[in-house]
């Protein structure tokens, strides 16, 4: 196939997947770097894609700076939940597919074949996945420039893709949130699709805040260390991200004096 | 017959021959440094001459159009792998050129069993920083050359001299404006266009007066007539299709090339240097 850049990694002998496929007896799932809350929704400029900034291993935290929300163009971006190395090797892999297919082919690729290579990938990860060394669950969000709007898309670990209507969740912290947005989005003062960027940014540190209240292993929001969760907007201009500044003052006025 | 050295030396004399035929009618290519990022500007009939290949580096090319895709393509493969394996910043167009196209290049033009590729290659390279950018050339025979500032591809060897003649006393790297760069290049290819129109031998105009034609192309070595270059370019702007590309240091992203649309050429190029049919 043209363009196709999985399969000239293939030829010179690469396998996505592979390496950690096996039955997964060996390790122990607690070795395993795990743990995520993240989060879609729509808002009235396009969608908002939100993760807090936290990796654990069982109960240990590894890191609390990751940033689980790439952009893989300008125009698209994977939010990612599950094992991070294979989660990060996506990525690395979608931005290089997307990059290639626009350079060799000379147009960019559309928003269903983008679609198409995460499914792909996942797919070709399956063994890797059930095994429990490799499973991710991503959310997937970009503009469709054939149809102008932002769209919303999630994945089980074996690769089935689902549009999200207005939100989607993903991660260890969802099912803590995921009630909270379909109370909002039903009986909120407006639906989400509705809101502001102001409204929807605060709107998505109070739900990573709540996740992190119950799931020890989302990170929520840590003002001693200054570390906010990663939210990046996507509009009819391209990915863009809200900055720390921006965060913290939201944080300051609508969050915290709740909790 | 060729097995003799003597042979195989004429073989490859007349190579070179047959290859510097086929240019002629080839348009240049201009690329040059400014003070935020790299301009390469030519004229196309139909198919694009102008490429990205990855992140930082961009591809010019004059001969024919499905050898330079097959190389494009060469190039392509090898960027993305190495940028996927090791990272972004060790895709380097000079080792894009030295590993991948010139021994290829070389390996087809001495083979004189088989077609060489009918090409000539420029790799312009975007600097980590401002005055870092590298220009790479490459020759139908395989020789290359690495300058920094500018760089060009013309038809002829006097095409090149009279064009780098003309880019060294106008150029200015280091501060000239976006502007400023895109309108000294298109004038750079004017002179380029110039002095090829004037080796074809089938020409109208050397016969008019041939000691006219005697000083005229002492004078384009020396300094181009102006007013003839802008003249130049605006009867070529109806033939042909203006093409710029810019890669900036202040674009969005990872990649750093970017066409420039017809519209915001409008806006950059003074309007006698706009191509007249565009407007």
């Amino acid at each position: 196939m043209q363009g196709d850049f999985l399969q000239l990694l293939k030829e010179q002998g690469y396998q996505f997947g592979a390496a950690h496929a096996g039955d997964g007896a060996g390790v122990m799932r607690s070795d395993i770097t795990f743990g995520t809350t993240i989060l879609a929704m729509r808002y009235a400029d396009g969608v908002l894609v939100a993760g807090d900034r936290r990796a654990t291993a069982g109960n240990m935290v590894m890191y609390d700076r990751t940033d689980k929300v790439l952009e893989i163009d300008r125009y698209s971006v994977m939010a990612i939940a599950g094992v991070p190395a294979t989660a990060y090797e996506m990525v690395r892999v979608l931005e290089h597919s997307f990059k290639y297919y626009r350079r060799t082919q000379l147009q960019e690729l559309s928003f269903e074949g983008k679609l198409r290579a995460v499914s792909k990938l996942l797919k070709d990860n399956v063994a890797a996945a059930l095994a429990g060394t490799g499973a991710v669950a991503p959310i997937f969000a970009g503009y469709d420039p054939d149809q102008e709007a932002a769209k919303i898309f999630f994945y089980d670990i074996l690769g089935a893709e689902f549009e999200a209507v207005e939100y989607a969740v993903s991660g260890s912290g969802s099912p803590v949130i995921r009630g909270i947005l379909h109370y909002l989005n039903t009986w909120g003062a407006k639906p989400l699709s509705a809101q502001t960027v102001d409204e929807a940014t605060a709107q998505a540190l109070r739900l990573l805040t709540s996740a992190a209240e119950f799931d020890s292993a989302t990170g929520g929001v840590n003002r001693e260390a200054n570390l906010y969760p990663v939210v990046k907007l996507i509009t009819s201009s391209g990915v863009s991200r809200v900055e720390e500044q921006r965060l913290k003052s939201l944080f300051e006025e609508q969050v915290s004096r709740h909790v | 017959m060729y097995e003799e050295p003597y042979r195989w030396v004429e073989a490859v004399g007349n190579r070179r021959h047959y290859l510097d035929e086929q240019f002629r009618k080839g348009s240049p290519v201009v690329a040059a440094s400014y003070a935020e990022g790299i301009v390469l500007v030519t004229f196309s009939r139909g198919t694009p001459k102008l490429y990205e290949i990855y992140d930082r580096l961009a591809f010019a090319g004059m001969g024919h159009p499905a050898d330079l895709e097959k190389l494009r393509f060469t190039l392509l493969e090898m960027a993305h792998v190495e940028g996927f394996n090791r990272s972004p910043s060790d895709v380097t167009g000079a080792r894009l050129m030295k590993n991948g196209l010139a021994p290829t290049i070389k390996q087809a033009f001495e083979e004189i069993y088989k077609a060489p590729f009918i090409v000539k290659i420029l790799l312009a390279e975007l600097g980590v920083k401002a005055g870092r950018d590298t220009f790479l050339t490459i020759n139908y025979d395989g020789t290359f050359e690495e300058t920094h500032g500018w760089a060009v591809l013309g038809a002829s060897d006097d095409a090149q001299a009279s064009m780098r003649a003309f880019l060294k006393q106008e150029a200015d790297p280091q501060r000239a404006s976006l502007a400023q760069t895109l309108s000294m290049s298109l004038l750079t290819w004017a002179v380029g266009s110039l002095v090829q129109r004037e080796e074809e031998p089938d020409s109208a105009i050397p016969e008019q007066t041939s000691a006219s034609a005697e000083s005229s192309s002492q004078k384009s070595a020396a300094a181009p007539d102006p007013a003839a270059l802008r003249e130049h370019l605006r009867t070529i702007g109806t033939e042909m299709t203006l093409e710029c590309v810019i890669l900036g240091h202040s674009l969005p992203g990872s990649s750093k090339y970017r066409p420039l649309k017809a519209g915001e050429l409008a806006g950059l190029l003074p309007s006698d240097l706009l191509p007249a049919a565009r407007t």
